[in-house]
């Protein structure tokens, strides 16, 4: 495994991270945060981390750099979940961009300082902004944006939305630039790229952790990119459907695999036990809500109390969690 | 009136148009035109509105987690002996502010706490106001804001066509008070159904998703009405209402329901929920 070296003058946005920020600034504090930053400018946080230019070579030619346990913030920039790349003879394929033009930029940036094959193929693996606003910065290499066949409709549907709460979230100097970039090659059935001596395979989802969940495999190196169909130490987030979400998850803990690489969590991990805690926790909820439910509890009540035995199990459980429970009400109440 | 209706429809397309821009999600609050005293003259004339007096309680979250599923609860308190007539839901900032209007029948019941409860997609921070009118004539208003900024996202389906899938299939539960005396039984239906709003572009087909919505619901017990409720696309996906009734003989639910398309549905009661 290699740490490629970060290189400051690779990014012209070195005071990105200057420190303005707020901790753990969520979508419903925006206007709390705003007050805060303007009342207290402390520098409250000094950047660690190089963001996306900061990969590493977890099998041969496949790279990987690994999102922050955050949500969305001034002081992260959107770099919050994992975004990789592989490489093959041909070109490269990208899996995920990250959460903004800038750093879209810097993951191209830390591609062309390990090869200057062309950029074939950016996959999204799922609708989720912190995985597709790095999209635009791949433009210039006219790439096939790759996607589930349902992708391209929820970002249509949720690009105005998703475009001001992440301006709004990361601030409109980091987030400058960033656009929503449809798929130009829906994938309905399984299908290969060819990356050249390498080919993907690509497995578009059921309905899971959302409606348009895609799984890549780099055959080669037996590497299955899973997006966010695998949450490590972040709390999973349900925007899809909970029930299957652990029927595909049933389905990827039969798979045999050399490593997994999450969405949100380390660089790679193992089957089956990278998916255990996972699904504890979202059986955790389902069984808590359907008793909830069986006793005639309202929605507020299960949302009061379901699947709190996993609180100390994740970060940003506070966050999430009380919203995965209301999206599990919602669809287990119809069992 | 005339000229407040314009007024209003002419805000109300802004608002929808600043929605779909997005603009809204990004300017909280404050630059907001305030809406209420438009939509209070159209629902409610000059008449005078009690407000805070203690004859309706309105719950709503302290944290909005999910803007397209925010639980929402009318309480009248028992010391409220009043017939009730109307209850009329409102959330100011959204593209249809006017949430759900109750017109209540005999089967309403009375001589205990009566509720009504039900989950509303708030589409930008705004007040959510509900305004009781007892049998009096008289009308009486809670109040709550609702700091959700969801923009169009708290509009969007988590999976469309699963949300297509036995659309109309119609449940409907009753509950047993924990007191035997209690002349209250609280009732549940649950109506399968997406309620788009229109207001989303499908990528695909390069339409917006045609509006489609249930507008229209009749709850009986044992024949007799205990209310009618108009809705909006402001009550949330697979609309779901919770309601106190009057305790009848066998205290069978009846329900029909008539969405925007025109096509009608109907429940009765098939199971008996908890206490």
């Amino acid at each position: 495994m290699i740490n490629l070296p970060h290189k400051p003058s690779a990014s012209p946005h070195v005071h990105r991270n200057c420190g303005c920020g707020v901790h753990g600034l969520s979508r419903r504090n925006v206007v709390l945060a705003a007050l805060a930053i303007a009342s207290a400018p402390l520098l409250r946080y000094l950047p660690a981390h190089a963001a996306t230019s900061d990969v590493s070579e977890v099998a041969p030619g496949v790279f990987v750099h690994q999102g922050r346990y955050e949500v969305q913030s001034a002081a992260n920039s959107g770099d919050i979940a994992n975004a990789s790349f592989v490489v093959g003879s041909d070109g490269v394929a990208v899996i995920d961009t990250s959460g903004s033009a800038k750093l879209g930029a810097e993951l191209r940036d830390a591609i062309r300082a390990v090869t200057n094959k062309p950029i074939k193929y950016v996959i999204n693996t799922h609708m989720h902004p912190d995985h597709v606003f790095g999209n635009g910065a791949f433009k210039q290499d006219n790439p096939e944006f790759v996607g589930h066949y349902k992708l391209a409709r929820a970002l249509g549907t949720r690009k105005d939305g998703y475009l001001a709460a992440n301006a709004q979230m990361i601030g409109e100097d980091a987030f400058a630039g960033s656009e929503i970039v449809l798929p130009t090659l829906a994938i309905k059935e399984p299908a290969t790229l060819d990356l050249g001596d390498r080919e993907l395979l690509l497995e578009p989802q059921p309905t899971a952790h959302t409606d348009n969940d895609l799984i890549v495999t780099d055959l080669k190196t037996g590497t299955l990119f899973l997006g966010d169909l695998l949450f490590s130490v972040h709390v999973p987030t349900i925007d899809g459907s909970i029930k299957g979400w652990l029927t595909v998850l049933d389905g990827i803990g039969q798979r045999k695999a050399a490593r997994v690489v999450p969405g949100h969590g380390p660089k790679t991990m193992e089957l089956p036990a990278a998916l255990e805690p996972e699904q504890r926790y979202l059986s955790a909820i389902a069984d808590d809500v359907r008793q909830q439910i069986a006793a005639g509890k309202t929605l507020e009540q299960a949302t009061a109390s379901a699947g709190f035995s996993e609180k100390d199990a994740w970060k940003l459980f506070d966050q999430y969690h009380v919203r995965n429970v209301t999206a599990a009400y919602a669809e287990l109440e119809w069992e | 009136m005339t000229h407040s209706i314009n007024k209003l429809s002419r805000t109300l397309c802004g608002v929808a148009l600043a929605a779909c821009l997005g603009v809204l999600a990004a300017a909280p609050t404050h630059a907001q035109e305030d809406l209420w005293p438009i939509l209070r003259e159209q629902a409610f004339g000059d008449r005078s509105i009690a407000e805070g007096d203690g004859v309706v309680v309105l719950e709503t979250p302290q944290k909005v987690e999910d803007a397209a599923l925010v639980p929402l609860t009318v309480r009248v308190p028992p010391h409220v002996k009043d017939k009730l007539k109307s209850l009329s839901i409102f959330i100011d900032n959204n593209p249809d502010p006017k949430v759900a209007k109750l017109n209540f029948g005999p089967a309403a019941g009375a001589g205990g706490e009566r509720s009504f409860a039900t989950r509303v997609r708030v589409d930008n921070f705004s007040h959510a106001r509900a305004v009781l009118e007892l049998d009096d004539g008289s009308l009486h208003m809670a109040t709550k804001f609702l700091a959700a900024a969801g923009g169009c996202a708290a509009m969007q389906a988590k999976d469309p066509e699963a949300d297509m899938t036995g659309l109309g299939k119609t449940i409907v539960r009753t509950f047993e008070p924990a007191l035997s005396s209690n002349p209250i039984w609280s009732g549940q239906v649950m109506i399968k159904h997406p309620n788009n709003n229109g207001m989303q572009l499908d990528i695909n087909t390069a339409k917006f998703i045609p509006a489609r919505y249930v507008k229209e619901v009749t709850v009986k017990r044992d024949g007799e009405l205990v209310f009618t409720l108009d809705s909006t696309f402001s009550i949330s996906t697979n609309p779901n209402f919770r309601f106190t009734f009057a305790k009848g003989e066998t205290n069978a639910l009846e329900v029909t329901a008539v969405d925007t398309d025109g096509a009608s549905f109907d429940g009765t009661t098939t199971r008996q929920g908890g206490s």
